[in-house]
């Protein structure tokens, strides 16, 4: 397996963040490359035979989904799904702190491959880091020429515009976050429309996440082929997985695609913590359900493999659980997010992810009720694909998995008053 | 036309028409909380999803434009175990108060939980408390327990009447209808929020425990606040709920008003004043006995000095009521208005305070038939120069000093201004005791029904008319 790196490519130092590391490192010579020598539709074709597919959760195909985009629109926008939110998913965050001119990069060439002039990064409010970075990136990258009019001189021009989020996970979702940037409470919409035909001020916007827009300069340097070498077949390249929970080494890693999860648990993140047994895998942000050390066996690191074995790649946030974690007490701790960042609009998710929360809390507290683990089940069905956006879905994946997974967790919980392990979620070194 | 089929029963919508708008144009019910015809889709109620053949899962139907050849299933097991689950939600911190619920018997949520979902709350949980009497404004209140969220009462005070008076603030289950700061408390059309909301969460104070719907019954009127001429339904007591011990009165009474659909003249929609129609027919001060100067007697003797005085007569005049019907202005104008000079008159000024006029429904003209009038009998208003000595005024609001010295033969429904008495004062009815029709602004006729009997000492314009 070859080791290529995407962004792993350098050592972080003081300024490496900075334009002049970045240009050492070959930044912006794949935007003067596309710029000079490309046609738009060039750039797309590449960015097709690389395969790539997107970072932010569902890996839905990058090149299909400008593709999508409405024809003969006066005005297309793109969009930088920034809202980093997911539990468990910090990578954004890296390339953020560390590289962020390969975003604007990869921001540019994507505008320049679908003919947008204006881009928006809608950044999570809590980076602070991040967002002085990023805005630090911009302002160097609009004094060396590379934003605003005519860019290297060329008839090509782009304006990036950031917005801040307000701290609500739900304008992580696509539509949420297009009724955000417009200044509107963040609603998810009504699909159809969807965003490629009617989005950001009812123009045809692409939404792509961070990590998949800051693959795009190593694409247009190296080739779509030789991105699509990378990694397995139909899950090309490298991806950034952010391990975290009972491991001794938790952090982010780059790895390409197809690699072995035990690897990345065992090799890269040292472990888990306390030399304990493992317990359980959430492979992909907390939404996605959750894999018992069994399932995780043979499990590779691309979005097939991980949907065969039931669960989803995701964001690619690997939590790790660790022998003798309370689930019960897991669990609660995610319907307690979700029930938080519910967004109240439509009926299933807001009153269905305070139930479930209500629940789960009441059977932590000693209090459950038979009946209460089918009355979940039952709420979880309720949700799923009756709710305006994925949230709904979301919040019930967990909350259905950990009872199908863990159901005697719970029925001891329910039984007892008390978790059959010793109730912590802390590993004990 | 677009051909598709829900049920297997064929259905044709037109360009542009989603399911759920076809559905109901064709008598298909597909139940609905938060779609409006009037106000902007917002699906978030989720009722009203229908599974499409051929497509995974469920979808709104509200949402989903109608294309060639779909098949939809609106009933059948999925879907309306679909619909009960979403019931359960919604009535999970619903407090299930209808008894005591102003809106129960008309209630959407007790309808549909009683066609879908039928059996109680599998939660064990406690009810969510929140407050029960938040003020919106000083005539509506907001259950904020019994509100399931639809939404409808923002999309109406930003879309239509456009006060911006709502919104919805904080998220997840804490979300709640607040009034906004920077939104006009004033909103002529506030009520029309209680009407439209599908549960019983705003509540009209002036009707609040007044009565249970079934009770009532809805009689087709018009408006005569204004010369829109709104459709109204004046809500009487049914015949078999009639009280026979507890003060009769209020069998006489007017319990609400509500906007009835009409799209050629107010949509759905009815201003403030409209809904307070209910006030002016219960506690206007009714002129009752006839009176020759001031003081009562029989009719027949009011009649004959009608008689004398019209016989003595050398130029008369009339000032002919713009809230006569049309039926009783045809009447006028052959039985009467040949041998007098006949004016029009204006029996409503707008109010102190109140909107003049506005886009939506509110004219500056606040009498119902002046349009009628001024095409019988031109646009004229009484001129005190002109010598007249004496005048017949048909209608209320006039001040008998404009009027000069002439004598007067007023036609009154209410008692007239304190002050000069009339020579003659003949009680007529109002347009509640008798059907009719009104013609509005742009020339649309728009027809009352009779919604109480008149009282007996009070005569029908017409007939006096006759015995001139």
């Amino acid at each position: 397996m070859t080791c290529e790196r995407v962004f792993f490519t350098f050592e972080i130092t003081e300024d490496s963040h900075l334009l002049p590391a970045y240009r050492k490192r070959g930044g912006y010579e794949a935007l003067e490359k596309a710029i000079r020598g490309m046609q738009p539709a060039e750039v797309q074709a590449e960015v097709a035979a690389s395969g790539m597919r997107g970072r932010g959760g569902a890996g839905f195909p990058t090149a299909t989904k400008w593709s999508f985009l409405a024809k003969g629109a006066p005005v297309y926008y793109l969009c930088c799904n920034a809202d980093e939110g997911e539990p468990g998913t910090f990578k954004d965050r890296w390339i953020f702190e560390h590289s962020p001119h390969l975003l604007v990069e990869g921001i540019l060439l994507a505008s320049y491959a679908l003919g947008v002039r204006h881009s928006f990064i809608y950044i999570r409010g809590e980076f602070d880091l991040s967002y002085r970075r990023l805005m630090n990136a911009l302002q160097e990258a609009r004094e060396a020429g590379l934003i605003g009019q005519s860019i290297l001189g060329s008839e090509f021009s782009c304006e990036i515009i950031v917005q801040q989020g307000a701290g609500a996970y739900v304008c992580g979702e696509e539509s949420s976050m297009l009724s955000s940037i417009e200044g509107f409470k963040g609603y998810p919409r009504n699909k159809p429309p969807f965003p490629a035909v009617k989005g950001l001020y009812q123009a045809p916007t692409v939404i792509n996440n961070v990590e998949t827009l800051s693959t795009l300069p190593w694409i247009l340097r190296n080739g779509g082929a030789a991105y699509a070498k990378i990694g397995s077949e139909k899950n090309t390249g490298t991806r950034l997985f952010g391990i975290s929970g009972h491991v001794v080494r938790p952090g982010l890693y780059e790895q390409p695609t197809g690699y072995r999860l035990k690897d990345l648990i065992y090799q890269d993140a040292g472990g888990i913590a306390g030399g304990k047994a493992l317990k359980a895998v959430i492979p992909g942000g907390s939404s996605t359900p959750i894999l018992t050390a069994e399932e995780i066996e043979n499990i590779t690191l691309d979005i097939d493999s991980v949907a065969k074995a039931g669960s989803m790649l995701g964001s690619g946030g690997v939590i790790v659980i660790a022998e003798g974690t309370c689930m019960v007490r897991l669990l609660q701790v995610l319907t307690r997010f979700y029930a938080h960042e519910s967004c109240g609009q439509c009926i299933p998710c807001r009153e269905g992810t305070a139930w479930m929360d209500r629940i789960v809390k009441r059977i932590l507290a000693g209090k459950g009720v038979a009946g209460d683990l089918e009355r979940l089940e039952g709420i979880t069905v309720g949700i799923t694909g009756n709710t305006i956006c994925a949230l709904g879905a979301a919040a019930s994946m967990p909350v259905a998995s950990f009872l199908k997974k863990f159901k005697h967790e719970f029925a001891y919980f329910i039984e007892h008053g008390r978790s059959l392990n010793d109730g912590r979620l802390e590993v004990q070194l | 036309m677009i051909e598709f089929t829900i049920d297997d029963k064929r259905i044709e919508a037109e360009p542009g028409e989603t399911v759920l708008q076809a559905a109901l144009r064709n008598g298909i019910e597909i139940p609905h909380f938060c779609y409006h015809p009037c106000l902007s889709i917002a699906g978030n109620c989720r009722i009203c999803m229908v599974r499409v053949k051929g497509r995974p899962g469920f979808h709104p139907s509200c949402n989903m434009a109608a294309t060639p050849g779909m098949e939809i299933e609106n009933d059948c097991a999925d879907v309306t175990a679909v619909r009960k689950s979403i019931l359960e939600f919604a009535t999970l911190n619903h407090p299930a108060d209808c008894p005591l619920c102003d809106k129960a018997g008309e209630c959407r949520l007790q309808d549909y939980n009683f066609k879908f979902n039928g059996s109680p709350s599998p939660s064990v949980e406690p009810k969510r408390h929140q407050s029960k009497f938040y003020q919106i404004n000083s005539r509506i209140i907001l259950d904020r327990e019994r509100c399931i969220l639809c939404s409808r009462c923002v999309r109406f005070t930003n879309e239509i009447s456009g006060s911006g008076l709502l919104g919805i603030v904080e998220r997840g289950s804490h979300s709640r209808v607040e009034r906004l700061e920077q939104g006009g408390v004033e909103d002529a059309y506030s009520d029309n929020i209680v009407e439209i909301c599908p549960v019983g969460a705003l509540l009209s104070r002036d009707f609040l425990y007044k009565s249970r719907v079934w009770y009532l019954e809805p009689v087709a009127s018009v408006c005569p606040r204004c010369s829109r001429g709104c459709s109204v339904n004046v809500w009487r007591r049914q015949k078999n709920w009639q009280l026979r011990a507890l003060g009769k009165e209020k069998n006489l009474m007017a319990y609400r008003i509500s906007a009835r659909q009409n799209p050629e003249i107010n949509g759905p929609w009815l201003c403030s004043k409209g809904f307070d129609l209910h006030k002016l027919i219960n506690d206007a001060p009714r002129a009752l006995t006839p009176m020759v100067q001031g003081v009562p007697c029989s009719l027949d003797d009011a009649i004959a000095t009608v008689q004398h005085l019209i016989l003595d007569t050398k130029k008369p005049a009339a000032v002919v009521s713009a809230w006569a019907s049309n039926e009783e202005l045809a009447v006028f104008k052959s039985a009467v208005s040949s041998w007098l000079t006949v004016y029009s008159g204006a029996d409503q000024e707008p109010e102190v305070g109140e909107v003049v006029e506005d886009q939506l429904l509110i004219k500056a003209d606040k009498n119902p038939n002046r349009y009628s009038v001024e095409a019988l009998f031109g646009k004229n208003s009484f001129d005190a120069e002109a010598g007249h000595d004496l005048v017949l005024v048909w209608g209320d609001n006039i001040d008998y000093a404009t009027l000069g010295s002439a004598k007067v033969i007023h036609l009154a429904t209410l008692q007239p201004k304190a002050g000069r008495a009339a020579d003659v004062l003949i009680p007529i009815s109002t347009m509640f005791e008798r059907t009719g029709s009104y013609t509005n602004f742009e020339g649309k006729v728009n027809r009352f029904e009779q919604v109480f009997e008149k009282p007996e000492s009070v005569q029908h314009a017409v007939d006096v008319f006759g015995r001139l």
